[in-house]
């Protein structure tokens, strides 16, 4: 699917000693500082200098909550498949003080090597590793003796990754000239000189050879996307045109790509004085018959709580992007988990209908905002879209988004009058739950859209009978929906005895993780929910039963959706949680090791007569794979 | 053609909630009677409330009405407007909903300026919870949470707006209906955030601000000669002078409004096709390859 796999060939040291195998189209690289060193600027450079070799990405950003100073790091995984995920090791660093190789050291690859800046800091012994090899070089040495500006670091150890691992110098120099061309040709100059610098020095310093290769392969019609942006992307598409938010990390990101791109669609976003404002404001846009979203992470969802239940009782559409971030309170702002679940489905005081789609890649990012939109207006309910730090603020590369298949279903919207006053109810009940809902400015239709119970028109009433139908009625849209909501992706092989059940951004952790348990001869499925709200009961029902043993994946500690799960199954002896609330991604080794902990103490074969089955020899590794929309 | 409606045009058929005597009657006659003088049709108004017994109003003018919850009606109000420009947004709610739980939205109103009226019903009392203090009780009143008498000093709403940048600022009173429905008029006119406080006694709970104190302890603005509604030096020191309270219109300004400055000529966002999609859009991603 992507070309040839891999390559090993053996490498070898100065004076024809075997070394290792060189390991060709595949790394992991890790740059690492002060926060406000311009680290991330350089990581998104090499970042695309990796796609323009054909290689596909995924990158994460591990910053700290503060502008300058903190360590903050910035991981890119470039490979020849497409992984939406972290590999299990680091293979190589990119240290630009020796907080970044003490807090790092461990995570590196054996054989994988660091380029250290030794300007103003040595290495201790402490951090060495013999199996790592060390690259020392006074990156800001060079930097100001050689090109007058310090600032230009960066950019040479870019030169000296270029060197080690075989990027194409050209690739390298167009980009950096691309990338600083606004600031002028001196700028341009001076950084194409720091990249000469870093190549050099490599040449004339660095004799034992990185064991990575790069071979370019060609782009292709690719997209190199962050996951806020493809929000923002398919909000656009989707007609929304009008977003309020209140800043906050990480998804910040969203409001800001908005910002810059509605108003030439017609559209308007606004920064609200707090959520509790941004959530009305979302209400009151979509009041008046504009598609409208707010974005947001876990603190301001709490206060949008309130809001949201305002939004199911008037069957106002809106969409609420969550993208989730480490709490509980403040929390680790800028770290990853999926503790957020719990809220979106049970927040709130009384019952509404509301939806909650969980993308698993950037790619689907995009679609299921789309979705999400359509959902909303369609059933005139709050739809999430569920996002997470180490999806939301993370870059892939994607192929082209295809508009062929995106369509603005605006349900049973009425915004070219022909309504009768009298006759007309806004909250009319009707076989799929959803009343005809017509707009301020058409005539006839005029109402009140009250927060308060009330009757098919819109009277505020406390009658019981009344009480009753409408939370029904309302109620009843869940089901109605249900052909419509976002299936779950089943990846791997359908009647493997070993099942993963996750979402989010575990769908890549746990896609790799199949991969190696295949080449180990354990076939696996997995199945990736999309939507999370109303809960797929059925699908997961079937999917857990016919298992040996569920493995649910979820960054936190109380198992939200293993919970989920266990309401529509009840208690399941197979089913292993496997957790992680560190704030940081799963690496797919922490899986296959949970994985393999428990297949190895399970008495076999179980009680319900499976075992694990192994691969077939017609089941190839490719074959496991299936790139989902 | 529009026809020309008359105040009862503006009625619902919803029966009123409120007790006897309420000064909310008086505001709700001055509202359709403004509505009606304007030549405005029940199709173009939307009308935008809070919680508690001034947020009921919403229900007895035709009109597109929202109740949504406690201290929001702003937020949201401001939104319709954006949304859909044409519309004349008006937003009424109590003391309690714009100057306690939604002081802080009533501030952003005020700086954002968005081309619409705020009518704030002030009873001085949590009418509908039975009787608390609210931010405008008086110092010492007594209710049920405080047995004692409240301790905390009222707040003065319209000086705040001034001092935040309001831009039309004025107090009526419900027992007289025609400076209010006038006062209502100039708001709904005014190219603004135009606030209009109106004294609305609560005859169940509030036994002190009643129509015959407050017929002892207003004044008329008009009465005072030479009054200059655009000297904000002179509406702050009214609007903060101790003893009678003034009534009228204390201060206009024009500047921008939220509306112009974000939406320009364009038209109405409500008004836009997003149905097909614009190729720019497709064309966007390639900043992505």
């Amino acid at each position: 699917m992507y070309g040839r796999c891999p390559f090993l060939s053996p490498l070898y040291g100065p004076k024809g000693r075997y070394l290792r195998t060189v390991i060709t189209n595949n790394i992991e690289v890790l740059f690492g500082g002060q926060a406000g060193d311009g680290s991330l600027t350089t990581g998104d450079l090499i970042a695309t200098a990796f796609k323009r070799m054909g290689l596909e990405l995924y990158t994460y950003k591990d910053f700290p909550s503060r502008i300058r100073g903190g360590h903050t790091n910035y991981v890119i995984r470039a490979g020849q498949h497409r992984h939406y995920g972290l590999a299990d090791y680091v293979d190589a660093m990119v240290a630009f003080d020796l907080e970044c190789v003490e807090r790092h050291i461990q995570e590196i690859r054996p054989h994988g090597f660091v380029i250290f800046d030794n300007s103003t800091e040595k290495l201790t012994d402490a951090v060495r590793r013999p199996d790592v090899t060390f690259y020392e070089v006074p990156l800001a040495k060079i930097a100001k003796e050689q090109l007058g500006l310090e600032l230009v670091r960066n950019t040479i150890s870019m030169g000296v990754l270029a060197a080690l691992v075989g990027m194409d110098p050209q690739i390298v120099r167009t980009l950096v000239t691309k990338q600083y061309e606004r600031k002028g040709e001196k700028v341009v100059a001076q950084n194409v000189a720091a990249i000469d610098a870093g190549e050099q020095y490599v040449r004339e310093h660095c004799t034992t050879p990185s064991g990575y290769d790069l071979v370019a392969r060609p782009d292709g019609d690719r997209l190199l996307m962050m996951g806020n942006d493809a929000i923002g992307y398919g909000a656009l598409v989707a007609g929304c045109r009008f977003m309020a938010g209140y800043p906050i990390t990480p998804a910040t990101d969203v409001l800001e790509w908005m910002a810059r791109h509605a108003p030439k669609y017609g559209g308007v976003v606004v920064q609200a004085e707090d959520e509790l404002a941004a959530i009305n404001m979302t209400i009151g846009a979509s009041f008046a018959g504009v598609r409208s979203m707010t974005a947001t992470s876990g603190p301001g969802q709490a206060l949008m709580t309130e809001g949201i239940g305002l939004a199911g009782v008037v069957e106002t559409p809106i969409v609420v992007i969550e993208c989730a971030r480490a709490g509980p309170s403040t929390g680790m702002p800028t770290k990853t988990e999926q503790s957020n679940l719990n809220h979106l489905i049970f927040s709130g005081h009384g019952e509404i209908p509301r939806v909650v789609l969980a993308p698993g890649t950037v790619e689907e990012s995009f679609y299921l905002t789309v979705a999400a939109f359509n959902l909303a207006e369609k059933y005139q309910v709050p739809v999430f879209v569920l996002s997470e730090q180490a999806l939301c603020q993370s870059k892939e590369t994607t192929p082209r988004l295809e508009f062929g298949s995106v369509t603005v279903d605006r349900g049973k919207l009425i915004r070219n009058g022909g309504v009768t006053f009298g006759e007309y109810k806004r909250f009319a009940f009707s076989e799929d739950g959803v009343s005809p809902r017509v707009i301020p400015g058409v005539d006839g239709g005029m109402h009140l859209a009250p927060g308060s119970e009330h009757s098919d028109g819109g009277v505020i009433t406390e009658d019981a009978t009344n009480r009753r139908r409408m939370m029904e009625k309302r109620m009843h849209k869940l089901e109605s929906m249900r052909p419509e909501l976002p299936r779950p992706n089943l990846l791997g092989d359908p009647k493997a005895a070993v099942a993963f059940i996750g979402y989010g951004s575990n769908r890549g952790p746990i896609a790799e993780t199949q991969d190696r348990l295949h080449a180990d001869g354990i076939a696996t499925r997995f199945l990736q929910l999309r939507t999370l709200w109303p809960f797929p009961e059925e699908e997961v029902r079937a999917f857990v039963h016919s298992a040996a043993h569920v493995f649910v994946v979820e960054n936190n500690i109380t198992g939200q959706l293993e919970r989920l799960i266990r309401y529509v199954t009840g208690p399941l002896p197979h089913m292993h949680p496997v957790r992680k609330y560190d704030g940081r991604p799963f690496r797919p080794i922490e899986i296959i090791d949970a994985v393999k902990k428990v297949l190895a103490s399970a008495t076999s074969p179980t009680e319900k007569g499976a075992s694990v089955t192994p691969v077939g020899p017609e089941k190839t590794a490719a074959g496991v794979r299936s790139v989902a929309r | 053609m529009a026809t020309v409606l008359s105040p009862k045009d503006f009625a619902t058929a919803t029966p009123s909630w409120w007790c006897a005597g309420c000064g909310d009657f008086g505001v709700l006659a001055a509202l359709k009677q403004a509505c009606a003088d304007l030549g405005l049709q029940p199709k173009d108004v939307a009308f935008i409330s809070g919680i508690g017994c001034s947020g009921k109003i919403s229900g007895y003018l035709h009109s597109y009405a929202f109740h949504g919850v406690h201290g929001r009606a702003l937020p949201t109000a401001t939104a319709v407007k954006l949304a859909n420009k044409d519309l004349t947004v008006i937003v009424a709610g109590g003391d309690g909903d714009g100057y306690a739980i939604g002081a802080g939205h009533f501030l952003h109103a005020v700086r954002r300026n968005p081309n619409m009226a705020y009518i704030v019903m002030d009873n001085q009392t949590y009418g509908l919870t039975k009787g608390q203090s609210s931010p405008t009780s008086m110092l010492g009143y007594k209710d049920g949470t405080h047995p004692q008498g409240n301790p905390d000093a009222p707040i003065n709403g319209l000086a705040i707006a001034l001092a935040a940048g309001g831009t039309f600022l004025a107090r009526g009173f419900s027992s007289e209906p025609k400076q209010m429905t006038e006062m209502i008029k100039e708001a709904v006119r005014h190219p603004g955030f135009a606030v209009v406080e109106v004294m609305s006694p609560c005859v169940t709970f509030n036994k002190i601000n009643t129509y015959k104190w407050f017929k002892e302890n207003v004044y008329h603005l008009d009465d005072a000669p030479g009054y200059d509604q655009h000297d904000k030096q002179k509406a702050f020191a009214t609007l903060t002078a101790a003893g009678k309270i003034p009534l009228g219109i204390f201060y206009r300004e024009v500047r921008p409004t939220l509306d112009a400055l974000t939406l320009g000529d364009h038209p109405a966002i409500s008004s836009l096709p997003i149905e097909t999609i614009d190729p720019r859009l497709v064309a966007l991603q390639d900043a992505y390859a």
